[in-house]
């Protein structure tokens, strides 16, 4: 028995004195290409090698017996084989890796979609695109007014996407909804968004055929994403020629909490800078907010975000009605908004979502004497679930509710008459992403909808495809149908409607590489059930109803160059657009105001190294848009002027934590006008008195110092440590 | 007789363990020896591969996957390759970082070699990436220096940041080459756990006091 142990103690140990086993091979990837560096190994040993520039092997190995040999090399699956090893040598046959699903890599749905981030290679914007790219300040709208498909509506601010009008673009944080993504202000004025571009670390920007996941928007959703757990504790202090702003975070291991006050008041500015408009009381806005991060198990996550924002504003207008009256017209906006969400892995394969966002907009309005609110309260909750089935499959599933009030408060006699309605929407979603290969991919979606005001039902299938050439270009296809609600005013007045429709078909054309970008789509959207209504003699809404159509064709072209101009990059973002619609009050079937036929804008961005200063010069020129004059017999038969801007940003780093800004939008003093506003009755002689709608100002100037101070604890006492 | 074969047994176990950690040293000592004279990026790739192999054998060890990710992290450094390239490497680096992050959560030098993945992530694309990664780079070596304050190779590159900073601001460079001077005279002071345990940045932080004499 001693000795039978003793024996094989000894086997043991001369083991590893047996003949050495040699295995050649040769590895290659799917189209025979020699793979050099690959690492070939037998699994649970040292014996391991690499792959020469001819993708041949030698791997010595003086195990013996069953063996796993395995090949593994960046971009490829693993291979793995198993051999016996007798001492006598192997020859493999040539061993083809086949190319791993990488969804970085793969081809992705671009028809209609921009992507901002850090990573993916469809990317079109970087995250800090996002706050340098306009002559705003620092807007997200702004910015994205620079791209393709959208019309720049001075009068406005908001999206106009693909010849739908703002109210068809919905905004999104975490997958949940805001449903009031915009400041507030008077008629004819330009509005913001409420949240800073800081706050987002991704952005997915579609301008049609969406995936089945966003409803309730007929021309474009953009979804915000905001940023992962800050790893450092700061105090962030903005000094603005318009107000100032303080803010703070504090973190811990798993969890963080965010939290800023600003005050803005534009009164010292006005003064100084010359304005057309005549103010009463120039803008001013308080607003609080707060956001909580907490990192749950392995791998969830849960955000909160909360805001609360007041601001007011009072012009002197001029009464078209009364020539040589005028008459303060009174704003005063709160905004409550709460965001939140929890995302999570509930196994490997299963990603849970979680939603819910609260928002609550309230204008008073006062029009001298006279008071009007109007009000929104709305939540959305969303559960949704993604399952990837396998590499080439995933499925996206959810269920959502709406539920939103609109009041307003009119002057009625003596008292002020109260009407509102709410509704609830029910919805569930369902999609699949079909890999064929990592080159192509299929999306089929559907979407329902159930609203309980309406009492209607609807069901949007959307498709779409994408196929990749090569590593450069490639090419996607959509299709989708899109519904939303009609607006709140005709909803007030009716629950006998039924929901807007478009249709959207979507071609695009895509070429990355070499830090250069070229995106080309074109597009067509046919609108059906658009709201109709007349007026009636008391100025009332008189039938309205669903038989409102329209369409909207185009072209969108898209280069951007990172590579020609040294520490500097330019794009070219033009769109044409042809959008005919028969909806509101329209007599006949027409073009609309909000959209210019031409849109470009060149961008420029430079970052001179020794100055340490970066200009960013964007030049936006759009083609006229039409209005209508009821004094001339042709609906909406006269148009603007074409608009041009030039827009220069200057951001200078003075120090590490110091950076200054300033930025001066329609720095060439060029001539804006955005049509005429006209008398609501006509005069004597049936003439419709008219004024001209213009900007704030001829120019808009902004400087602002941004302090971070960071406490870098351990780093900032390397005195004490040496 | 059952005290003889558990002995027996006992001490075969103990041989074959020796004879592994052995196995484990030798192993790790020869491919460490070719690090000094890798520069390319095939050759970082076989010497990856390489930690790549021992990784997986010994699934208690950090320091294969902390030489694996410093493979990756150098071939990403390498210029003149496609971003999606030197991103890819990056991600191997990153995985490796991850693992290496479950078997050593309280090691000082994970969190240095994660400062330095977070560097080479942010040189691919400085514009666009400088804003979102800093903070990461900061936070790892302040993780780093809270563990081990004395940490050489933290200390090197909180100061070698420093000093990026400050001739960048064209702020006075001479407090910061004090403390490189300071921390090359006590390089020598910091005692390795073991002669496989990462040991550069002596060459690095020389190179930086030679830069302030001139």
């Amino acid at each position: 028995m001693k000795q039978s142990i003793l024996y094989t103690l000894l086997l043991l140990i001369s083991g590893n004195l047996l003949a050495q086993t040699s295995i050649t091979g040769t590895v290659r990837d799917g189209k025979g290409e020699a793979l050099t560096g690959a690492n070939i190994y037998l699994e649970g040993t040292y014996d391991g090698t690499s792959s020469n520039l001819k993708g041949a092997f030698l791997l010595e190995s003086s195990e013996s017996g069953e063996q796993t040999l395995c090949i593994e090399f960046i971009g490829f699956k693993k291979f793995s084989k198993e051999i016996k090893l007798d001492g006598s040598s192997i020859e493999l046959a040539i061993i083809e890796l086949q190319e791993e699903f990488n969804e970085l890599t793969a081809v992705s749905i671009t028809a209609g979609t921009f992507e901002a981030g850090d990573k993916k290679k469809s990317i079109v914007l970087s995250s800090i695109d996002m706050v340098t790219t306009d002559g705003s300040s620092g807007d997200v709208y702004g910015a994205l007014q620079a791209l393709p498909g959208t019309t720049t509506v001075g009068e406005s601010g908001k999206l106009f996407v693909k010849g739908g009008d703002s109210r068809e673009s919905k905004t999104y944080i975490d997958g949940t909804l805001v449903y009031v993504p915009y400041s507030s202000s008077s008629p004819n004025t330009s509005v913001r968004g409420r949240f800073s571009p800081f706050m987002f670390s991704g952005m997915m920007f579609s301008t049609g055929a969406y995936s089945a996941e966003y409803g309730q928007a007929l021309s474009s959703v953009l979804s915000l994403k905001t940023n992962a757990m800050p790893v450092q504790d700061q105090l962030n202090i903005s000094l603005l020629s318009v107000g100032a702003e303080l803010g703070g975070t504090k973190t811990w291991d798993n969890s963080s909490i965010t939290a800023s006050i600003s005050y803005n008041n534009l009164t010292p500015y006005m003064k100084l800078v010359p304005q057309y408009t005549q103010w009463e009381r120039e803008p001013e806005s308080l607003a609080g907010d707060m956001s909580f991060r907490l990192k749950t198990g392995k791998s969830g996550m849960l955000k909160f975000y909360g805001s609360i924002n007041r601001s007011s504003l009072t012009t002197i207008e001029q009464s078209l009605n009364q020539p040589g009256r005028t008459f303060n017209y009174k704003l005063v906006n709160d905004n409550q908004f709460i965001n939140a969400s929890w995302i999570g892995e509930i196994r490997e394969d299963l990603i849970l979502t979680t939603a819910f966002s609260f928002t609550n907009n309230q204008d008073r309005i006062s029009i001298d004497s006279i008071k009007l609110n109007e009000s929104l309260r709305g939540t959305h909750s969303k559960v949704s679930l993604k399952h990837r089935i396998s590499d080439r499959v995933r499925l996206l599933t959810g269920t959502e509710w709406y539920a939103r009030t609109y009041g307003q408060e009119l002057p009625h006699a003596e008292f002020l008459e109260h009407n509102s309605y709410t509704n609830h929407t029910l919805t569930g979603f369902l999609e699949a992403e079909l890999y064929a290969s990592s080159r192509f991919i299929t999306r089929l979606g559907a979407r329902l909808e159930y609203s309980e005001y309406l009492n209607k039902a609807n069901l949007a299938p959307r498709i779409s495809t994408a196929y990749k050439f090569n590593d450069k270009s490639q090419i996607s296809l959509a299709y989708g149908w899109f519904f939303q609600d009609p607006d709140n005013e005709f909803l007030l007045h009716s629950s006998n409607l039924d929901y807007e429709r478009a249709d959207h078909y979507t071609f695009n054309y895509m070429m990355t590489g070499n830090k250069r970008m070229l995106r080309t789509e074109v597009y067509f959207k046919q609108y059906r059930n658009l709201v109709k209504y007349g007026i009636s003699d008391d100025q009332n809404y008189s039938y309205i109803n669903n038989q409102g159509d329209g369409y909207a064709y185009g072209l969108d072209f898209f280069w951007r160059d990172r590579k020609s101009i040294k520490n500097g990059e330019y794009w070219i973002s033009y769109s044409y657009i042809e959008s005919i619609r028969d909806y509101l009050d329209y007599p006949y079937e027409t073009v609309h105001n909000y959209t210019s036929k031409h849109n470009l804008t060149l961008v420029y961005k430079h970052w001179f190294d020794r100055l340490r200063s970066r200009i960013d010069v964007n030049y936006s020129v759009a083609s006229p848009r039409y209005y209508n004059n009821p004094n001339n017999n042709t609906f909406n038969g006269e148009k603007t002027m074409a608009y041009k801007s030039l827009n220069v940003n200057w951001s200078y780093l003075l120090k590490q934590h110091v950076i200054i800004y300033a930025t001066i939008s329609n720095l060439l003093g060029s001539e804006q006008q955005y049509g005429n506003k006209y008398a609501s009755i006509p005069d004597e002689e049936g003439f419709y008195r008219s004024a001209p709608i213009m900007p704030g100002a001829k120019r808009w100037f902004l400087i602002g110092c941004f302090i971070t101070l960071s406490k870098n604890k351990e780093i900032n006492q390397l005195d004490k440590i040496n | 007789m059952k005290r003889t074969t558990l002995l027996l047994a006992t001490l075969l176990i103990a041989i074959i363990a020796m004879g592994q950690n052995e196995k484990y040293y030798q192993k790790m000592g020869e491919t460490l020896g070719k690090f000094a004279s890798t520069s390319s990026v095939e050759d970082f790739q076989e010497l990856a591969n390489q930690f790549g192999v021992i990784s997986r054998v010994e699934t208690e060890e950090w320091l294969p996957h902390y030489y694996e990710a410093h493979c990756y992290i150098l071939m990403g450094f390498t210029g003149q390759l496609e971003a999606a390239v030197q991103d890819s490497y990056l991600d191997k680096a990153s995985a490796s970082i991850e693992k290496m992050m479950k078997i050593a959560p309280d090691e000082a030098e994970v969190y240095v070699i994660k400062a330095f993945y977070h560097t080479g992530y942010l040189v691919v694309d400085p514009p666009g990436r400088a804003m979102s990664t800093t903070p990461l780079i900061n936070a790892a070596i302040s993780r780093a220096l809270t563990i081990e304050p004395n940490n050489p190779r933290a200390l090197f590159l909180a100061i070698s940041n420093e000093m990026g900073t400050a001739s960048y601001f064209g702020s006075d460079t001479a407090p910061i080459c004090e403390k490189a001077v300071r921390l090359l005279e006590s390089w020598d002071d910091y005692k390795l756990k073991s002669p496989i345990h990462p040991n550069w940045g002596k060459n690095e932080t020389e190179g930086i006091v030679n830069s302030c004499g001139q």
